[in-house]
């Protein structure tokens, strides 16, 4: 099998931004016909070798090889025309063109085309559609399009050339379970044809399912790789974190007397969520959980205000609160850690010390209107401690902070308000193991102090181990709720997907 | 452009850059305003070697105190509503319109209750076109915040709108007449330092300290340097911004009244060149356009700067022209270095997972289309 | 309502349609002397230069860019070929003038795009910058002076003079128009039919995702300063022979009115969107404020008001039409969360 001639392979691939190394020498060899999965973590490498391979950034050193030809580095055009094919994870496609262009474009390029024709254009879609079995409006704005759409529109771009090599990170978020079916019915063809297939996914099962072959990448370092055949979902979790998944839940008992601190009755926001009802404890940290796009983050967003509910009654401390903007639920209490931690959460320019305070300007106010910056260096020294962010100093900028600790400081920004409920949405996502287990260490002190927490997440061992609750939304509802010791990482997973 | 070529301006720029930065770090001041005082520093060295007779007669000197306070209180606005990440196309017509306002005013005063009676009432008359300032950069505020309109579309429709409105009212002449109190500030010295400069300069020192010193000031530039998670912090964008584009006006009112002091005289035309040349003064003095980023003390030494090359030109009896092709190649010089220094910090600094940077441009852009 | 939205235009050019045909049933009503052909050549004359120098406009803000240089190319490139052909008493035909006056241009326009494309700078500032530079230019080493029709080469005076179809006392339709009317067609043809001009929706779209898919951005970006800097020119001279006269300190001013004109035409100024069609439509619907104000009762000091209020009334409608409409965060349907 090994001495079969490789469609594309990467050898000591290093890539580094700055000081830090993203790629430490990295091999790979995609084989005709062969579905590669590719795992590790956020922030593992993954992203960084799909951008090599298909010419986005250039590595600092090693070769790519393909056909048989060795390269330092290749351009977009020359992945492209090599055979090289890619399903981002963002999806990248053109928000204003239609979906029929969006498809077609890539062809057009690769034929060197001058001059565009419509008919064409449409044609070579169709083919595609049809090709795959699908029912998409091909005349639309790729803009007024669902998410599921984009991701096939993405997908039908990617196999409308003669693909050689096709790339998929995280193809299947956004399908349906018979559109994954078909995606994968696809793949086996394209895998008869000779297609050499990488395959990145977080559904580690459904990866199993459809691969030959698994490299696991840690740190940017292969740490493991071989034939499918000998791998299960727990070894790879294994090898991608470097230990094994802990279930040993460690969660302090809450008195008897904890008296309800947030009571969300029959809340509902349309197309959204409906009849989400709960109540959290002082000193509990509950956790929701459910896949993609059934609601979790939704609910979240809807108590902090984002995109407010439009049914339903909230009760912070006793108090009937209307949550109709942000402003309203900071002035409530409550505080919120968003998903996307780059855009939502930080200033990145801005350094350490303004993002800690961002949220509590005001109330640092002192004479003659302004800040009192005294008290506000004190402030932040001491959250720089007690959070023990990895630093030199409050005013480095946020920028350079590694995951761990930038969700620190967004954490930081929040305690500094002593908000009563604190919300976390996908708290540890890229962030590295040990910063993981500070971050939970850090909640459960400021649960024991009183504080109510919500960690929305899909890492489920995280929640099992650190959780005194956990709930289970599909399809916009609760379906479950887990106490004690019921909660664990199969009948979550189970009653996620029910 | 030849490689070659790149590496040895990557170089020629990375040499200055380290240099002037080593400088800004021993002296603990911001990048644009430390890059500035060399700057400023150099270019005035240079005028007063090449003709020191006529650029360092004192009459010119105080003629660079005269002129530069209209523009700086333009600039400082200019920079105001960038630091947010916006722009003001229409302060220059705001000033205009506070300028045309107290001229009215007073003429009108004067035509029915007599000279003495309008001079008795000038400071009414001042803080009408400061309040007008107010009032038209509240409606920029309203259009970006409440409907949602962007920046540099608003405040090129209000340009349009408020230049147009003023047209109207002078009939697209001239006007004259002005409180002869703020024709007396207009040629007034404090120690021999003209008090058109004196204002210029309290005017930054507040808006300094509003900006880097109150709760509201320092929401402006987290509204600047990232409004999504400035959304996500409670900081209400509605809120800023007003205040952002109201003071902004303020500072164009004020301006107006600069020009009434300068020359008892108001028209709707009055310094058109005046918005590009704010654009130059605050990209000059460190301004990110994109927001987040802002100094006034850089700004002010950039409205130095510009007024010394202006004079130093007229010294060397260089046109107009040769002025402004000064002010184009030093707005896009300054422009490319500041690219090349920010590209390399970027690289040293430590790599965003990618991951999560999918997701961030995938959010972003909805957030964009919304 | 499907049919409704047909009408409306992809960039709701239905609605500038509208809006003209309202003004024009207003402004007949309000005056005998509007319906005529006078008015009507009038503004296809007033409507000539601000056309091409729009087309260029659109192309830059559908690239997701901003130009505020292209009066300077404009002035700089005609002015410099009347000048030169008139010093030199060497008459470069008018097609020679015109081909001068745009390689000038793209010259221009090229130094914009490299450096706009090479540094990733913001094309408003350094636009702002270049236009200084080359006005400056312009007026401080190539001359300042204004050159009447006389000193101009003759055939570029002659054509000043070239009517297309001349009424006696109802006015004429100016030769300019055929070379407009081909260059309009020209840029709305590329912007549809050719791979650049999709290449350009499609970096105004999303500019990382253009570079994923092979598209050359810094390529295709100095192309379309290139060739929007030649459209300046070719407008430049335009103006040059309707106006009789090169006055190198006209144009430099206008810049902001068409860019106005441009986004009341349904451009997006975040780029990707915008039509000839529309663009063409919001260029007459601005010169037909300018010019017929007055005949409906309003003085003539009314129009830069008026064009800011419709800018206003415009962008703010499609502003709140779009908080509206803003998407709702998604939620898949049952099926997917079985998936």
């Amino acid at each position: 099998m090994s001495t079969e001639q490789p469609t594309l392979e990467v050898r000591d691939i290093v890539k580094t931004y700055g000081g830090v190394r993203a790629l430490g020498g990295v091999s790979l060899r995609l084989l005709p016909g062969e579905v590669h999965c590719l795992a590790g973590e956020n922030g593992s490498g993954k992203s960084t070798l799909i951008k090599i391979i298909s010419g986005v950034e250039r590595p600092d050193s090693g070769d790519i090889v393909i056909g048989g030809e060795s390269h330092p580095y290749v351009s977009p055009s020359d992945a492209i025309r090599a055979g090289v094919q890619v399903i981002y994870q963002d999806f990248s496609l053109f928000p204003n063109l239609t979906a029929a262009e969006n498809i077609a474009m890539l062809t057009e390029l690769a034929d060197r085309r001058k001059l565009s024709s419509r008919r064409r254009i449409r044609a070579t879609a169709e083919r595609i559609v049809a090709d795959l079995g699908l029912r998409l409006d091909l005349d639309a704005d790729v803009e007024h399009l669902s998410v599921a759409d984009r991701q096939l529109i993405a997908i039908c771009r990617a196999l409308v050339g003669e693909a050689r090599v096709l790339i998929m990170d995280e193809p299947t978020t956004a399908l349906t379970h018979s559109e994954v079916e078909r995606l994968f019915g696809i793949v086996r063809r394209l895998q008869a044809r000779g297609v050499a297939i990488v395959f990145v996914s977080h559904k580690l099962d459904e990866v199993l399912d459809i691969s030959q072959h698994v490299t696991v990448l840690r740190n940017g370092e292969v740490v493991s790789s071989g034939e499918a055949s000998g791998y299960t979902g727990r070894s790879i979790a294994k090898a991608m974190t470097g230990r094994d998944v802990n279930e040993d839940r460690h969660v302090d008992d809450l008195p008897e007397s904890a008296e309800p601190l947030l009571i969300v009755d029959s809340l509902g926001r349309k197309d959204a969520f409906e009849d989400v009802s709960f109540a959290l404890r002082k000193g509990e940290i509950l956790g929701i959980t459910g896949l993609l796009g059934s609601g979790r983050t939704e609910i979240a967003e809807a108590l902090f205000g984002v995109h407010p509910a439009d049914s339903g009654s909230v009760t912070l401390d006793g108090t009937p609160r209307r949550i109709h903007s942000i402003s309203d639920a900071v002035e409530a209490g409550i505080g919120y850690v968003p998903e996307d931690r780059l855009t939502q959460g930080l200033f990145l320019d801005k350094s350490i010390a303004d993002n800690m305070v961002a949220a509590s300007l005001s109330s640092y106010r002192g004479k003659a209107l302004l800040l009192d910056r005294g008290r506000i260096g004190r402030s932040m020294a001491d959250l720089f401690q007690r959070l023990r962010i990895k630093a030199p100093n409050a005013k480095a900028p946020v920028r350079s902070l590694s995951g761990g600790n930038a969700q620190r400081v967004v954490i930081a920004k929040w305690l500094d308000r002593k908000p009563s409920v604190l919300m976390l949405n996908g708290p540890t996502v890229g962030v590295d193991i040990g910063s993981k287990e500070e971050i939970f260490t850090i909640l459960r002190e400021q649960a024991a102090a009183g504080m109510g927490i919500v960690v929305i997440s899909d890492d489920i061992p995280e929640l099992v181990t650190s959780c005194h609750r956990v709930l289970i939304v599909r399809a916009g509802r609760i379906v479950a709720e887990m106490t004690g010791s019921d909660i664990a990482v199969d009948a979550i997973q189970e009653r996620m997907t029910a | 452009m030849s490689d070659s070529g790149s590496k040895s301006l990557t170089k020629a720029n990375r040499s200055l850059d380290d240099g002037v930065s080593g400088l800004i770090s021993r002296i603990q001041l911001p990048h644009g305003a430390g890059r500035m005082i060399v700057l400023l520093v150099g270019i005035f060295a240079i005028f007063s070697i090449l003709n020191p007779r006529v650029f360092l007669n004192p009459v010119n000197l105080e003629n660079i105190g005269v002129g530069a306070p209209e523009i700086g209180l333009i600039a400082l606005a200019m920079m105001l509503t960038m630091l947010t990440g916006g722009i003001d196309l229409s302060i220059v017509a705001i000033a205009n319109f506070s300028a045309i306002t107290v001229s009215s005013l007073y003429t009108a005063v004067s035509v029915a209750q007599g000279q003495a009676a309008a001079e008795g009432l000038t400071i009414v008359f001042l803080l009408a076109g400061i309040g007008v300032g107010a009032l038209l950069g509240l409606v920029n505020g309203v259009l970006i915040s409440v409907v949602g309109v962007t920046p540099i579309l608003t405040t090129l429709g209000t340009m349009q709108l408020f230049n147009g409105l003023a047209l109207v009212w002078t009939g697209g002449v001239t006007i004259s007449g002005a409180p002869s109190a703020l024709s007396g500030i207009g040629t007034a010295t404090l120690a021999s330092i003209p008090v058109l400069f004196v204002i210029l300069i309290l005017a930054a020192a507040l808006l300094a300290l509003v900006i880097d010193r109150t709760p509201v000031g320092r929401k402006i530039q987290l509204q600047g340097a990232n409004p999504i998670a400035a959304r996500y912090s409670g900081i209400s964008s509605r809120k800023t911004l007003m205040l952002t584009y109201g003071l902004s006006g303020v500072l164009g009112g004020v301006a107006g009244l600069v020009f009434l002091a300068r020359n008892p005289s108001a028209s709707a035309d009055y310094g058109s060149s005046y918005v590009l040349l704010a654009i130059v003064i605050a990209v000059l003095g460190g301004t990110n356009p994109n927001g987040g980023v802002a100094t006034v003390f850089g700004v002010i030494l950039a409205t130095l700067t510009l007024q010394v090359v202006s004079s130093g030109f007229t010294a060397m009896r260089l046109s107009a022209y040769e002025y402004s092709i000064a002010q184009g190649v030093l707005l896009i010089a300054v422009m490319i270095v500041d690219q090349l220094t920010f590209r390399r910090r970027r690289r040293r600094a430590l790599p965003l997972s990618s991951e999560t940077v999918a997701v961030q441009t995938q959010k972003a852009h909805e957030e964009k289309t919304r | 309502m499907g049919t409704l939205r047909r009408l409306r235009g992809p960039n709701n050019e239905g609605v500038l349609v509208a809006v003209i045909l309202v003004l024009v049933v207003v402004m007949s009503l309000a005056s005998d002397a509007f319906f005529t052909p006078n008015t009507f050549f009038g503004l296809v004359r007033s409507s000539l230069v601000p056309l091409v120098f729009a087309l260029g406009v659109l192309m830059v803000l559908i690239s997701g860019g901003i130009d505020v240089s292209f009066p300077a190319i404009a002035i700089f490139a005609a002015y410099t070929t009347v000048s030169w052909s008139g010093q030199a008493s060497f008459d470069p035909t008018l097609v020679g003038a015109f081909v001068v006056a745009i390689v000038i241009g793209a010259a221009l326009g090229f130094v914009n795009g490299a450096v706009i494309a090479r540094f990733r700078l913001p094309t408003l500032i350094v636009t702002l910058g270049t236009q200084g530079i080359i006005r400056g230019i312009l007026l401080a080493y190539i001359g300042s002076a204004y050159i009447a029709s006389s000193k101009m080469p003759p055939s570029v005076a002659q054509a000043g003079d070239a009517y297309l179809l001349d009424i006696p006392g109802a006015g004429y339709l100016h030769g300019m128009m055929v070379p407009v009317v081909v260059v309009t067609v020209l840029v709305w043809w590329m912007l549809k039919y050719t791979t650049f001009g999709r290449s350009i929706y499609a970096i105004g779209g999303d500019i990382e995702a253009a570079r994923r898919v092979g598209i050359k951005v810094v390529r295709t970006q100095i192309m379309l300063y290139s060739l929007v800097g030649g459209l300046a020119a070719f407008g430049g001279m335009i103006s040059v022979i309707l106006g009789k006269n090169a006055n190198p300190q006209t144009l430099v001013g206008t810049e902001l009115d068409i860019i106005a004109a441009v986004v009341l035409g349904g451009a997006s100024i975040f780029g990707g969107r915008g039509s000839v069609l529309g663009t063409v439509l919001g260029v007459i619907l601005v010169q037909l404020i300018n010019n017929n104000l007055v005949l409906i009762g309003i003085p003539s000091t009314w129009q830069r008001a008026a064009v800011g209020i419709l800018l206003i009334v415009g962008v703010g409608v499609q502003a709140l039409v779009a908080l509206r409409s803003r998407p709702q965060p998604v939620l898949l349907d049952e099926e997917v969360s079985r998936a």
